[in-house]
Order: structure tokens, then sequence, then C-alpha cells
């Protein structure tokens, strides 16, 4: 091959090359670039939340909130959400992400942030409800037909069965699910309710076969076919088998927790002129629209007259929440740490 | 052509088979899970606003990390080839650290630097100003991460760049600008080429010290690789897959033309 045709083959493919990392320049920058009929970046708010929220919050009830705004004040509003697990979430927030907004998973994790300055001590009591946005019973998720027939918690000891569950260390819902094992026990076993529980939760964490960051990876693990059952929130559940298309069944234990939701403000991130927009937006969640939005996709609301809404709702014949065992302090220092921490992991030896 | 022998057909096969679950079918997977609910289903995928802020976003990273770099690289390159000083290896080793430490070390060290609780991050804090959770602390992973590969692929031809060219050049009254813009620089033109193309490539899909430092925020901070993990992790493997499956392709173009370029000696 003559020299001259080389080079210019050579030059011909330079130049597609230049233009193809100018086109891919172009559609990186393109939203940003200041076109004449843009309209202006909207105001923002920026809202954190722990892993089961995202569908919920992004698809209906920010929006819903920031249609109304947008009738009201004819301003546009833009949310910028993220969702990880309720620990994660905290760890975020104190270390300094911009969240404006969280939606926790427990109120320990209020309390977290509290003791790290992020917020004032006890601010979330002083909302509607305590804090608490909406709730949600936890429940097992078995395979379909329930092979190992899975009934309650207990029922977890049995030697062969493979438990999904979230880490306790990251996971909201993996406290919570930890109060439901202990709890169940503790109820059925008035007298002796610390040795049930340890019992029980011993007999649970010995078939603990997986641990994910989140109550949402722990499903995601348990859909891409580990374990025989999955701890886990029913919102999470509930939607997926209404439409048949979770790879299993929710069997409801006869005893289990509610979990409670809170959320926090985090003022010192939320500028003078924002105050407003934040204040309507923390109404809002707990009106009678955002509630019903929150039934429609499978979470209870704290309003329990809304509750019939939702007919895949399951019944349990004795729900109790984190009160009845003296609030997330006591739980944490005597059942978290005390006994599954300090006693069970030990002994299992994970 | 010595040492090749005839009848490679079974230790080639068995290489294969071992390669075929280790690698081979791994890359095939993301595409046949990105198209398994047909193409509309991979562009409606991709079309959502998240997917494609994360694509946006990611590819400005790694532009503008690439730019950045390539002067900086290139620039330090220069002053340790030219320049024999105490401290040079310290120095030289230091810089090419970032290739071995952990990227989730990385995400930590810039936090704990940059953070509200970290040295620098204490100092801004008053001013407002706040790099961690933000695109700029995302720019700064990356930089870090990918700042030894624009040196690995410059420093090695600048090493062996025949000092006479230079001289020669001095002599004939050219300035140190012009020598290193006609002299020195077209030398170094295929090492800034792979330089670039790896620090681009790299940085496309750097996630250890990204996830750290980014906050993980959609529409803000959230780069195509996190939105990969995030959408995975909340159970959306299709929305997973169909952006994981562009930036395998994006990779394998880089690849291709890295190769094609300046990589064949090297294989």
């Amino acid at each position: 091959m003559p020299p001259t045709q080389s080079t210019s083959r050579s030059r011909l493919e330079g130049g597609l090359l230049a233009a193809a990392g100018l086109a891919l320049l172009l559609y990186a920058v393109w939203p940003w670039l200041p076109l004449p009929g843009r309209a202006a970046r909207p105001r923002t708010v920026v809202f954190y939340g722990f892993s089961i929220l995202g569908e919920a919050l992004n698809e209906d009830v920010l929006p819903e909130f920031a249609r109304r705004w947008r009738q009201t004040t004819g301003e546009p509003v833009e949310f910028i959400t993220s969702f990880a697990g309720s620990g994660t979430v905290t760890n975020q927030i104190a270390l300094g992400v911009p969240a404006q907004l969280a939606l926790l998973s427990l109120e320990l994790d209020a309390e977290r942030l509290a003791a790290a300055g992020v917020i004032a001590p006890g601010s979330w009591r002083r909302l509607p409800h305590g804090g608490v946005v909406n709730r949600t019973p936890f429940v097992l998720v078995v395979r379909r037909g329930n092979p190992k027939n899975l009934h309650d918690f207990s029922d977890l000891a049995r030697p062969g069965v493979r438990v999904v569950h979230p880490d306790p260390m990251t996971s909201g819902g993996a406290n919570w699910a930890l109060l439901a094992e202990y709890g169940a026990a503790a109820r059925r076993h008035p007298g002796r309710e610390s040795e049930a529980g340890f019992e029980a939760l011993r007999g649970v964490w010995r078939h603990v076969v997986a641990q994910a960051a989140s109550a949402r990876a722990a499903r995601t693990q348990f859909e891409n076919g580990f374990g025989d059952v999955l701890v886990t929130y029913e919102q999470d559940v509930l939607g997926d088998a209404a439409k048949g298309k979770l790879p299993g069944e929710i069997v409801y234990p006869p005893s289990t927790v509610l979990s409670e939701h809170t959320l926090v403000v985090i003022d010192k991130k939320i500028p003078a002129a924002d105050r407003p927009l934040i204040r309507a937006l923390v109404q809002f969640l707990w009106s009678e629209p955002a509630q019903r939005l929150f039934v429609r996709r499978g979470f209870r609301s704290v309003d329990e007259g809304l509750n019939g809404d939702n007919p895949a709702f399951g019944r349990i014949q004795d729900p109790f929440r984190v009160a009845d065992f003296g609030g997330w302090d006591r739980v944490k220092k005597e059942i978290v740490d005390g006994i599954w921490k300090d006693r069970v992991m030990k002994e299992i030896g994970k | 052509m010595i040492g090749r022998r005839h009848g490679a057909g079974f230790p080639v096969g068995m290489l294969v088979l071992v390669l075929l679950p280790l690698i081979l079918m791994p890359i095939a997977a993301v595409f046949v899970f990105a198209f398994g609910g047909g193409p509309g289903e991979f562009l409606k995928a991709l079309r959502t606003e998240d997917a494609q802020f994360a694509l946006r976003f990611s590819l400005l990273i790694a532009f503008l990390t690439a730019a950045i770099n390539a002067v900086l690289g290139t620039w330090a390159a220069y002053v340790l080839a030219k320049h024999r000083f105490r401290g040079e290896r310290p120095l030289a080793i230091a810089i090419n650290l970032p290739v071995a430490i952990p990227t989730v070390v990385v995400g930590t060290s810039l936090l704990l630097l940059w953070g509200p609780i970290g040295l620098f991050g204490k100092l801004l804090e008053p001013l407002g100003l706040q790099p961690m959770f933000t695109p700029a602390g995302v720019l700064l992973a990356h930089l870090f991460v990918t700042f030894p590969y624009m040196l690995g692929s410059v420093k090695p031809l600048l090493d062996e760049l025949e000092v006479t060219y230079e001289e020669a050049s001095y002599t004939l009254g050219a300035g140190r600008w012009q020598t290193f813009r006609y002299v020195i620089l077209p030398a170094l033109k295929g090492g800034l080429f792979s330089g670039t193309l790896l620090t681009f490539a790299h940085s496309l899909g750097e996630f250890g010290a990204t996830v750290m430092v980014s906050g993980n925020l959609r529409l803000r901070t959230q780069t195509a690789p996190l939105y990969i993990f995030a959408q995975f992790e909340a159970g959306k493997v299709a929305q997973a897959n169909a952006v994981a499956a562009v930036l395998a392709a994006l990779s394998f173009v880089i690849f291709f033309f890295l190769l094609r370029y300046s990589g064949k000696e090297r294989l």
C-alpha cells in the first residue's frame, strides 16, 4: 500500500475518533447548555429515605406534592432523593450529605443524628404522631407452596432452614426484625421474656445464610434464589405479591412488630427562603391524600381509618409496637446489644 | 515464529473452557439480560431521567478527569524525567500509589480530609464550601484514582527520548516552550493518547471511591456505576443491565482504540 493512502486513512480514522469524542461530549453536557427557551433550574429539596421508600416517594408522594405546590404557588419544585439502608443514610447525614429531610426506618437513627449534633434532640417528636409517618408489620416470605412449612418466627429455628436477613449494623429493618423475632417469643412466655427471646434469636440467627446491607438488598438476594425464607417489611413484598410477581408468598406470623418510620427535618441545611416550602411538605406527608398514597403503596397509615383502602393487608393476631418494650433506647440497649450482639452472635461465633 | 507448536487444539480448548465461565460468559450475560425484554424495553430503561442523568454525569466527569489529568500527568512526568533531585524516588512512588490503594480507602481518606469533620473540611465549612457529596467531590476522587495512568503512559517515552534532540533544538535557538511544543510533545503523542483514553475509561467505571464521596444523590451526584448498583440492589435488574450494557459497550470501543493505536506491541 502506498504511504500516502495509509496516512489519509489514518487521518480519516483520527477524524472519526475526534468526531465520536465530540458527539459524546455534546451528549454529556446537553442538559446544562444554556439554550434559549430553557427554564431556570427549579427549587430543589433533598430528601433521603430508607431503602423500601423509593417507589412510594419518587413516583407518588413527592410528585403529588410538587403538583399541588405548583398549583398554589406557580413554582416548580424538584426532588433530589437517595435511598439506602436506614443506618447507611444516617451515617451519610452525620458525615454531612446535603439532606434536608430524611425518613428513617427507626427512631434510633434519629437519636443518632441528634447525638451527632445534626438535629436538635427530640425535634422529631414535635411533628405529628411523634414523627412517625407510616407503619408496616414484619412478615416472612417463603418459597411458593411453603415447602418448609414455615408459619412463625420460631419455625426458622428448625434444622435445615436457611434464612435471608438484613444486617442490623446498617439496616433499620433488620433491627425491627430482631425485635419481631424476640418480641413474638417474649410475649408468649410472660415471666421469662428475656430467656425466651434469647432462645428465639439464637434459633433464627443460627440459620442466617446471607446478610444484606438493607431490607431491599436482602429481598433482592432472596429473589435471586438465596435461602428458604426472608424476614422483611410487609410493604416491600405486598405490591409484588398482589400482582403475582413475587417469587414466593407472604406468611403472617401470629405475633409480630409494626415498624414505625420517623421523619427528621435537618434545619441547618434549609435556607431561610425554602422554609415555607419544607413546612408545607412536612404537613403534606401527614395529610389524607399523602397517607392514602402510602396506603396504596402498601404502608399502613398512622390514621387507622384509611387502612381499609388496601384489601391486600394481612391480618395479624397479636401486633405489637416498640413502645410495648419500652421504646428504642431500651430495646437497643437490652435486646439488640445486650442479647443479640453480646450473647447470640458470640455464641454462634459469626 | 519460533516455538509455536502444532496440535494446540487441546491446550487452547482447555484454556477457553476455563476462561468461559470466568470472563467470557459474564460479559455475554450483561448483554443477554439487557436485551432480554426486547430492544423496546432496553430503550425504555435507558430513557428514564435517572439513567440519562447518570450516563451524562459519568461522561462529563470522565471528560473533565481525562482533560485535567492529561495536563497534570504530563507535567508530573516531565518534571520527574528531566530533573534529578533528592527525594525523587519517594515522590515518584507516592504519585504512583493510587494504582495500588483500594479505591474505597481513597474515598474514606478524601472524606476524612475534605468532609465536614476533616482537616480541609473544617476550614471550608465556615465559608459555606463543602466539596464532598457534590460533583466536585466526585471529580476529586476520580482525579486521585486515575492520576497514575497518564504518568505511566508518558514517562517511559520521556525517559527514552534522546537528550540530543532537545539539545539540538536549544542550539538552533528555540526556547523552552518551543522545544516542548515542537520537539517533545510530538514524541509523546502515542503516550498522551493512550494515557488519556485509559484515564477516561477508568473514570467511567470508577465505583469504590465514588460511592464514598458522592452521597449517591439521584440527578445530582449519581454516576452510571452507582446507578447500576442502586438499581440492582432495588431489584430492578433490567434498569441496571441497560446502563451496564452501555458502559460495557463504551469500554469495548475505548479498548479497541487503545489496541489499535498504541498497545499493539504490548500484547
